[in-house]
């Protein structure tokens, strides 16, 4: 069981894919890297199905995604998106609640179960002494959790985070980073873009690199992260070294 | 506390009504001849006693009902267009029903003078959709982004707008008189043929609009969540536009420009339950309705026998306090 994106062409007026094909593994935690602007964000809103492909196809478990009933892949693929939306007056336990719309019918009504499941997203992101205040009122921390615990009540095995650290301050970026690991312990597939390359090493199954809208290596990340790579992908001159915490590879520009 | 939620929305709502009902018999009591509270309640229900049959049948009880089904539609119009447009300054005018239906009667009536003035609810209709036609065309409404949406709807509004300008300024005074105080959202000479003609149409779209509260949630998430969670946006935000455009601009069309009612009561109804559309709608719904009532009552009432028209007295006191409100709002958020 996988993700499989064959040769897709997607994007917008000025910027395609160039033919991207990449298999994501069932148990994997595939951290997508790259400089601004190559690609991962539309990468993974084609894997989302918020950008038709032009060209290719893309596989959920071997079945086409724009074959299936949108709701179906509601229940496999869930989506942290890079730029998500604070929706005014909802308070943290009704968006986590919206999680669940893949479950209910048009009227959102909710069972049982669907509580469960949001009380449950709550403790594990640890904001149910939260859960009455506006999403607007939280901090930027509290916030992307949130929209986490929305994921994580969604239950899917595939859950997309489209830079879930970006913006936050170091505490914040390891308490998301973390939450991520422990996701993927629990048995999801996730697929994440960092920016942060030791943080992606320390963090990721496989590595995935893009650059100029392609994917240019596929990989462990130690096998990945090297000083050529650095040098092709984003233009740096810099020295990989092993982080001495973690054993993985970190990086310092000359 | 999803309880004690609900429990705010019951309260809310009956309160509500309770208001409404109050403001729609103070309605039909107030004007250029007073009508005690004990002959209309008589007249109503065919009771013994004083009655003002003429008065209050013939006239204030179609325009109060008028004004209660146009306040309700122009606001859940209103609470559309915020969703869609994840915009709390939108407005249906947003989506060109008021410059279109502007745009649409003056033309007639210099077009076509002679037309039977009962045609003029029909001409603003097809006003207000056709400029919301257009502004989804060319906002390309398949791939639609809210951004896009708005600046299109801000330009194709005021070339309407410059348009009306334009012939009201080349044209004699008397030729445009009677439109320009349709213009300006007056229920003046409003009775049962105009209420006959739009509120099944509104009490029909407004349920349809009810059963979308959820996916209005939804939408309100943004694109890439809405999709992720299953939605067709697509066909859906398609759904809600047209929904929202009739609503507004069968409102207008009998009612004319009434355009701050879309703007503000979806505002003061998330202030009252929150954000969640369940809670919203409805009370945005009796709020627009009770803002017009009280607007069209008092402009009769207020410098009788002159007749203030209705829009301009939600524009001239809404107006104030709506800014208080976003000020307030804001802190709140911030808090
Ligand atoms: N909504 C959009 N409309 C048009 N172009 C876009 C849009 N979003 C992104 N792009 C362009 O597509 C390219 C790839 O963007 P993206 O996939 O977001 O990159 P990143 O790797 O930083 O996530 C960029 O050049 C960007 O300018
Ligand atoms: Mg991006």
């Amino acid at each position: 069981m996988s993700i499989d994106l064959k040769n897709i062409q997607s994007g917008y007026d000025g910027f395609r894919l160039k033919d991207v094909s990449l298999q994501i593994a069932r148990d994997s935690l595939t951290v997508l890297i790259g400089p601004n602007g190559c690609g991962k964000s539309t990468l993974l809103k084609t894997i989302s199905r918020e950008l038709h492909p032009r060209g290719g196809r893309v596989l959920l478990d071997s079945k086409d995604v724009t074959q299936q009933r949108s709701k179906l892949v509601a229940r496999q693929i869930s989506v942290l998106p890079q730029h998500p939306v604070v929706p005014p007056g909802i308070t943290v336990e009704q968006l986590v609640g919206y999680g669940r719309a893949p479950y209910q019918n048009l009227l959102g009504l909710r069972s049982s179960e669907d509580r469960l499941r949001v009380e449950d997203a709550l403790e594990i992101v640890d904001l149910s002494p939260l859960k009455d205040k506006l999403v607007s009122a939280l901090s930027g921390g509290q916030r992307q959790r949130a929209f986490v615990a929305m994921c994580i009540a969604q239950d899917t095995p595939y859950v997309l985070f489209d830079e879930p650290t970006s913006f936050l301050d170091i505490r914040y970026q390891y308490e998301v980073l973390d939450l991520m690991a422990t996701l993927h312990e629990q048995g999801k597939t996730v697929v994440a873009v960092l920016h942060d390359i030791a943080q992606a090493a320390r963090y990721a199954t496989d590595l995935v690199v893009m650059k100029d809208a392609q994917v240019r290596a596929v990989g462990k990340p130690t096998d990945i992260i090297t000083e050529d790579m650095l040098s092709a992908v984003y233009g740096i001159d810099a020295r990989v070294y092993a982080d001495p915490v973690t054993g993985t590879p970190a990086v310092s520009a000359l | 506390m999803r309880h004690a939620s609900s429990t705010r929305l019951i309260w809310t709502l009956l309160g509500l009504t309770f208001a409404a009902i109050a403001v729609f018999l103070w309605s039909l009591s107030a004007g250029a001849v007073h009508i005690p509270i004990a002959t209309i309640i008589n007249t109503l229900f065919d009771l013994d006693g004083p009655k003002q049959s003429f008065i209050i049948n013939k006239s204030r009880l179609p325009r109060s009902l008028l004004a209660f089904c146009t306040g309700g539609s122009l606001a859940l119009s209103g609470a559309i267009v915020q969703a869609l447009l994840r915009n709390p300054l939108a407005s249906p005018k947003i989506i060109g029903i008021n410059s279109g239906a502007a745009l649409g009667v003056l033309l007639t009536f210099i077009l076509a003078p002679t037309l039977n003035l009962n045609w003029l609810p029909v001409v603003a209709a097809c006003g207000g959709i056709l400029a919301a036609a257009a502004i989804f065309t060319v906002a390309e409404i398949a791939t639609v982004s809210p951004a896009r949406l708005a600046l299109v709807g801000i330009a194709i509004g005021m070339t309407c707008d410059a348009a009306v300008d334009f012939i009201l300024a080349t044209s004699e005074l008397y030729e445009v008189s009677a439109p320009l105080v349709w213009m300006t959202g007056s229920l003046w000479n409003r009775g049962w043929a105009h209420l006959n003609a739009v509120w099944p149409l509104l009490v029909g779209l407004s349920a349809i609009t009810l059963l979308y509260s959820y996916r209005l949630d939804l939408i309100r998430l943004g694109t890439a969540q809405a999709t992720s969670l299953g939605l067709n946006v697509r066909r859906e935000r398609l759904v809600l536009l047209a929904l929202a455009t009739l609503l507004a601009a069968l409102s207008v069309s009998v009612v004319g420009v009434l355009g701050f009612v879309g703007l503000m009561a979806p505002h003061i109804a998330r202030q009252m339950v929150g954000g969640t559309h369940r809670g919203l709608l409805p009370v945005a719904m009796l709020v627009g309705a009770i803002l017009v009532v009280v607007a069209d009552a008092a402009g009769r009432a207020l410098f009788a026998p002159l007749e203030v028209s209705a829009g301009i007295l939600t524009a001239m006191f809404g107006a104030p306090f709506f800014v208080f409100l976003l000020l307030s709002n804001t802190s709140e958020a911030r808090g």
